[in-house]
């Protein structure tokens, strides 16, 4: 399967690259291209220029600065979970990026590029001949969404690994574009919506995530649910973090919505009470109603509600002492 | 029995590991020629109708194609690997029966062009109703797939003996039970290729394929060509896998021979793996109602059966796969009174074809299911009730084969004790339980008749071997296998016999690889050959070290008198003294191989034999199961395995190895979902086969049996062993968590759903 | 519009004129005629396409030549030398970790990255190095006793 043609650019910093973006609005940003090339041989991502982040510099780091664990947006996913520090004060994130397709995914995918995927569905994810049996979906340019059977929505699915974790670590994301550099919450990149998931604006990259240093005063974890050890994308994947100290927890979700997401009724519930047998018979009850599960993939969504549940009641006993 | 033998039985690496480790192994798509163009195949959208229009002009104008062909210009010839099967034609006349039927080719000057062009053909279809359920497409009134048959049903089989309602009458416990067993793809690595060129002034067609049926090939090619089957030839490049995929001509054969024909240049066409998923074959799903009859004792009155096989959209192998899925339910149980109907069905899916097993998979795992739900009913070990009910050699056998050699006793004694069957059958805690399975196979359909093999054995003056074989090796090993049987025949080291193999051109007539009947058919046909060489040499050279030629033993490079190895020449010095008495070099043995048979087909209507010989296992499994997820995960495998004897015990093992983690991928990850008439999940990531990580611990116990009839006493190895993981599987999840799954796959959501039952009952 | 590539492979420089949209794996084998890397789905769903980029194990179909551009790659004809099988590849001949071959090249390159970072792996990790490399025929345990057997670590897969 051919690419697409397009223009290749192979700018030497962040500004060069940000500049290209502006110029051509139907600019693609490549990173490891994991994700990215595999939906342009699919032909449902066709960009007109590539704007290539492989000689771009300084960017491939994991750091403690001011409190903070700071990590370069392509920065290797390997090097992420492989890091001392990460792997043994933030577990959430060194196992979800551990747990990110395969192997070969994990040196080539960076973490920036991993946050920033595209959101999946099993009629987005075709080739163009497959997809000449319907109409083009509305995620790849045309009206309909074939999963909702109805125009001008889309119903895809956000299923990347590291997402949630970082949620529940409280990360913050450095985006940085014509207008300058803005520090966010990681959740605000995150449109919710299927066809632009992303709310970056025009020019703008994801240059940094940054992790407060609160971060590793919990425990935490994340749970994949996928039918192999490797190479999939998770059925369900649930991140949990939680604080003797505080009282504090939190759950993050992903392969459940159009984007990652905190389960925070949960959350709410679970605020200063004791990890134990109410909160945990309790968790079934209050992750249904969390996100708007939708048949995106090969997947039964009775399948995904009941995995929402099981994954946290195993991380919480994970948190508890057991395994 | 391996310090009999100096290269047979022994853990010889494959003739071409060398090759494949350092990439330097020449498979089709490494193929490359001067002013070679590219091909790509355009295929149905929709699942069944008719082809109003074509219209091929902005395509064929567009700079760097070379060519352009629909269905309208190709001979009217159907072509099938089974004659009386055949109902396709390389690009599709007149309608379309399935999403992904080839409607029409293109050939360009590099492929990026050929996928453009192929965006810019331009076809008016009629959609028809389709059907998708072969139990709906069998009904009165049901759309009709293929013109001319009646009820979409391209073959039925009825085979029978004994009097079954008067053994049911006489039973014990009499159960009937529905299984379903689900569409399975191959999943080749090597994506299916063809590389075709043309001798304008011969008028001659080269075709390098990746294929399991190079003679096949050339049949089917020179009949839908339309050209002497003399001026076709067929070689077999490596072949990356085949599985029974590779069994049949495909569009890419045809296409690329003919645009060879047309432009004089060298094609190529290979296929996207989507396309392998969608349009080449898969395993039949296949719906079986099974009735048996019990003796108190376990003991195995009458069974039968009612089989629909899903076809999808063409034949393929249609006929063959019935016959042996029902054949082979009369091993390795004596069934003393059967009835068998089954029904293979058209619908408008991917097509049903040869994969490992070939529709015996499917009837092994309803069998061996309800065999252990029976003995529970009758309160009885499933492992004691598949021993007692194991036939034995050299019995009168109902069906009329002929079976030298059995160790299915054995090895169901030798798998119960490997995997702890006394220890922990029934014993285990909650979600953890062991299971087994037995089954049988053929080593080559005797069924189809003029299945020969050919060999030819040259022997120069330098001592150096060749082999001349059509068999097709696909990665099993097939070369080096009878490199191996060459080897101690003449006595040789392994090492100085060359293989030339697969070339319609220069290597003799064989079937291909298909049935298991390579090492047996091909096998025999090379020893043959061999020892006609080895004859020829001891004639030439008996008086010179004064014996009569049959006391001569060929071994260790050296000829020497039975009983006096000390005296004697060495093989390369006897050579020259044949060449010296001026006699034709290279020394030619040459030899063809059949397994004794009647007529095809005469087994439907009598008894028979069906094989040369039969391959015998029990495999038992141990599992474990999480409660709160559902996932399996297989902890241990246990191969308890007759192949009368390993030729080679690495690449047997081999076999073993991957033929477990195909039965665990059909037990437990595997499922062609289709949704009307598409397949959503045509990727390597999502039609999830097992990786490194779910593999489990596997051990093998080789019970040697020394058939009579194999080469060296071979029997198959590379089938059978794929027929009873799932069940055994499947067995262990019934003693995991006291759950009967009788649909394959179980997936973790079947478990939880399952359990969760269970719990609402109160179990 | 077509640019000029550099390209290191197994220590030699090509300078090779390509379309951007050409994969890495599309330059190795139908640019400069390496065709021991193998294309399995195209997709990066298989790991039959695994080449060493600056020793790193990397599914070249995924990858766009230009990218490669200033790395050093390293296919499976670069890995022995002076006729002589490297280390690695003899104990995939030995073991018999191989049927069909196809697949083969993938997995010892892998191999090699996985031996290059942890020289004494467990079983359990080579499984999970190793299982982006799909293999059809051998059920992975001869592959596994292969690179345990090149790392000369006793035991392998029981």
């Amino acid at each position: 399967m051919r690419l697409p043609k397009f223009d290749y650019r192979s700018p030497n910093s962040i500004q060069e690259a940000s500049a290209i973006l502006l110029e051509e609005p139907s600019a693609r940003v490549l990173a490891g291209g994991t994700d990215l090339l595999v939906n342009m041989k699919h032909k449902v991502e066709t960009p007109a220029v590539i704007v290539s982040l492989a000689a771009v510099p300084d960017r491939n780091y994991v750091k403690k600065a001011d409190g903070a664990v700071r990590i370069g947006a392509l920065t290797p996913l390997k090097r992420v979970y492989t890091d001392s520090f990460v792997a043994q004060k933030l577990p959430a994130l060194a196992i979800a990026a551990s747990s990110v397709g395969s192997y070969h995914h994990q040196t080539m995918g960076t973490l920036g590029g991993n946050l920033c995927q595209q959101t999946r569905c099993k009629f987005f994810n075709q080739s163009k001949w497959w997809r000449n049996s319907r109409p083009i979906c509305f995620k790849a340019g045309g009206e309909m969404c074939h999963v909702a059977k109805k125009e001008h929505v889309c119903y895809s699915t956000y299923c990347g690994d590291v997402a949630p974790a970082l949620l529940v670590l409280k990360a913050e994301v450095v985006l940085t574009g014509k207008a300058g550099v803005r520090q966010v919450p990681l959740e605000s990149i995150y449109s919710g919506e299927g066809k632009t998931p992303l709310t970056l604006q025009q020019g703008e990259l994801l240059t940094e995530i940054v992790i407060p240093e609160q971060a590793a005063d919990g425990f935490s974890t994340y749970r994949k649910f996928a039918n192999r050890g490797s190479i999939d994308f998770p059925i369900v994947g649930a991140a949990f973090w939680t604080s003797k100290k505080t009282g504090e927890s939190r759950i993050g979700f992903t392969a459940v919505d159009r984007k990652p997401l905190r389960a925070l009724q949960l959350e709410d519930f679970m605020k200063g009470k004791q990890l134990g047998s109410e909160v945990i018979e309790a968790v079934d009850g209050l992750v249904a109603k969390e996100a708007r599960l939708m048949l995106s993939s090969i997947d039964s969504l009775s399948q995904k509600r009941q995995l929402m549940g099981q994954l946290v009641k195993k991380a919480i006993g994970e948190a508890m002492g057991g395994r | 029995m391996e310090k009999e033998f100096t290269v047979v039985g022994h853990r010889v690496p494959m003739i071409d590991a060398a090759a494949k480790v350092t990439g330097s192994a020449q498979f089709t798509d490494d193929l490359v020629f001067p002013g070679m163009l590219y091909g790509k195949v355009l295929r149905s959208p929709l699942p069944h109708a008719k082809i109003l229009n074509i219209d091929v002009s902005k395509a064929a104008s567009l700079p760097g194609v070379k060519g352009v062909v629909t269905g309208a210009e190709i001979p009217d010839r159907r072509y099938g690997i089974v004659p009386k099967a055949r109902d396709e034609y390389a690009l599709a006349k007149g309608k379309v029966r399935y999403i992904g039927d080839e409607v029409a080719a293109v050939c360009a000057i590099d492929p990026e062009i050929a996928e453009e062009a192929i965006d810019l053909i331009k076809v008016d279809y009629e959609e028809l109703p389709a059907v998708f359920d072969p139990r709906e497409a069998i009904k009165e009134g049901a759309p009709i797939i293929h013109e001319g048959v009646a009820n979409n049903t391209s073959f039925a089989i009825r085979k029978e003996f004994g009097d079954v309602a008067k053994a049911f009458a006489e039973s014990a416990l009499v159960s009937e039970d529905t299984f379903y067993s689900q569409a399975v793809n191959h999943a080749p690595m090597e994506p299916h290729a063809a590389v075709a060129q043309y001798d304008p002034v011969r008028g001659q067609v080269v075709l390098w394929s990746s294929t399991q049926i190079p003679f096949f090939l050339r049949r089917n090619l020179s009949a839908t060509l339309q050209i002497p089957e003399s001026k076709v030839r067929v070689i077999k490049p490596k072949v990356g896998g085949g599985f029974g995929q590779k069994i049949d001509m495909f569009a890419k054969d045809f296409c690329a021979a003919w645009f060879a024909m047309k432009t004089g240049r060298a094609v190529k066409f290979v296929y996207e793996r989507d396309e392998v998923f969608i349009a080449t074959r898969q395993r039949h799903p296949m719906y079986l109602t099974v009735k048996t009859g019990m003796a108190k004792d376990g003991k195995i009155l009458a069974q039968q059966f009612l089989a629909h096989a899903d076809g999808g959209a063409y034949n393929s192998t249609a006929p063959t796969m019935m016959a042996l899925s029902c054949f082979f339910l009369m091993v390795p149980y004596h069934v003393p009174n059967l009835l068998y109907e089954g029904y293979h069905v058209y619908t408008n899916k991917p097509v049903g074809g040869a994969m490992r097993g070939h529709g015996i998979p499917q009837a092994r795992f309803a069998v061996e299911r309800q065999i252990d739900m029976m003995a529970g009913r009758l309160n009885l070990d499933p492992a004691e009730v598949r021993f007692k009910n194991s036939i034995k050699a050299g019995e009168p056998h109902p069906g009329g084969f002929v079976i030298k050699t059995c160790g299915f006793a054995d090895s169901v004694q030798e798998a119960a004790k490997a995997i702890g069957w006394q220890e922990k059958r029934g014993k285990l805690p909650f979600g953890r339980g062991v299971g087994m399975g037995g089954a049988s196979f053929p080593s080559g359909v005797t069924n189809m008749s003029h299945i020969s093999s050919g060999a030819v054995v040259q022997v120069g003056q330098d001592g150096g071997v060749n082999v001349l074989t059509g068999a097709a090796d696909i990665g099993q090993g097939a070369e080096t296998v009878i490199a191996q049987i060459v080897a101690e025949e003449l006595g040789v080291p392994f090492d100085i016999v060359r293989v030339t193999a697969a070339d319609t051109g220069t290597t003799p007539l064989d079937p291909g690889t298909f049935g298991s009947g390579v090492t047996v058919r091909a096998g025999n046909a090379a020893r043959i050959a061999a020892e006609s060489v080895r004859k020829k040499l001891f004639e030439c050279i008996a008086d010179e070290m004064e014996a009569n030629p049959e006391d001569l033993i060929a071994a260790d490079g050296k000829i020497f008198v039975k009983g006096s190895p000390d005296i004697n020449v060495l093989f390369t010095k006897a050579l020259k003294m044949y060449q010296y008495r001026d006699l034709p070099m290279p020394l030619v043995g040459r030899a063809s191989w059949m397994a004794d048979t009647k007529e095809p087909t005469t087994l439907f209507n009598e008894p028979g034999n069906f094989s040369p010989n039969y391959s015998f296992m029990t495999q038992a499994a141990e599992v474990e199961v999480d409660l709160d997820t559902g996932k399996v995960k297989v902890v241990k495998m246990v191969t308890a395995h007759d192949c009368g004897r390993p030729i080679n015990p690495m690449l047997v093992e081999g076999q073993l190895e991957g033929s477990i983690a195909g039965g665990m991928g059909q037990a437990l990850y595997e499922d062609v979902i289709v949704d009307k008439g598409q397949v959503m999940n045509p990727s390597f990531l999502d039609y999830g086969f097992p990786t490194a990580m779910e593999m489990p611990e596997m051990e093998s116990i080789d019970i040697e049996t020394d058939d009579p009839v194999g080469p060296f006493g071979a029997k198959e190895a590379g089938e059978g062993t794929q027929l009873s993981p799932a069940p055994a599987i499947v067995n262990a999840i019934y003693d995991a968590i006291g759950v009967e799954f009788n649909e394959l796959p179980v997936t973790p959501e079947k478990v939880l759903k399952a359990l969760a039952e269970k719990k609402k009952q109160g179990v | 519009m077509k640019k000029v590539l550099a390209l290191k492979v197994n220590g030699d420089t090509h300078e090779v004129l390509i379309s951007p949209n050409m994969t890495l794996l599309e330059v190795l084998r139908d640019k400069l005629g390496l065709m021991g890397t193998k294309r399995g789905c195209d997709l990066g769903a298989c790991g039959a396409c695994t080449v060493l980029v600056d020793g790193e194990a990397y599914l070249s179909c995924i990858m766009l030549a230009m990218d490669a551009a200033g790395r050093e790659v390293t296919t499976i004809e670069g890995l022995s030398g002076n006729g002589q099988l490297h280390p690695i590849q003899k104990s995939f001949v030995d073991v018999g970790g191989l049927q069909c071959g196809f697949c083969t090249p993938g997995i010892v390159m892998t191999a090699k990255a996985i031996l290059d970072e942890e020289p004494k792996p467990t079983e359990e990790s080579i499984k999970k190095k190793m299982a982006g490399n799909l293999c059809r025929c051998t059920g992975y345990k001869k592959v596994v006793e292969a690179v345990m057997d090149a790392a000369g670590v006793k035991g392998g897969l029981k």
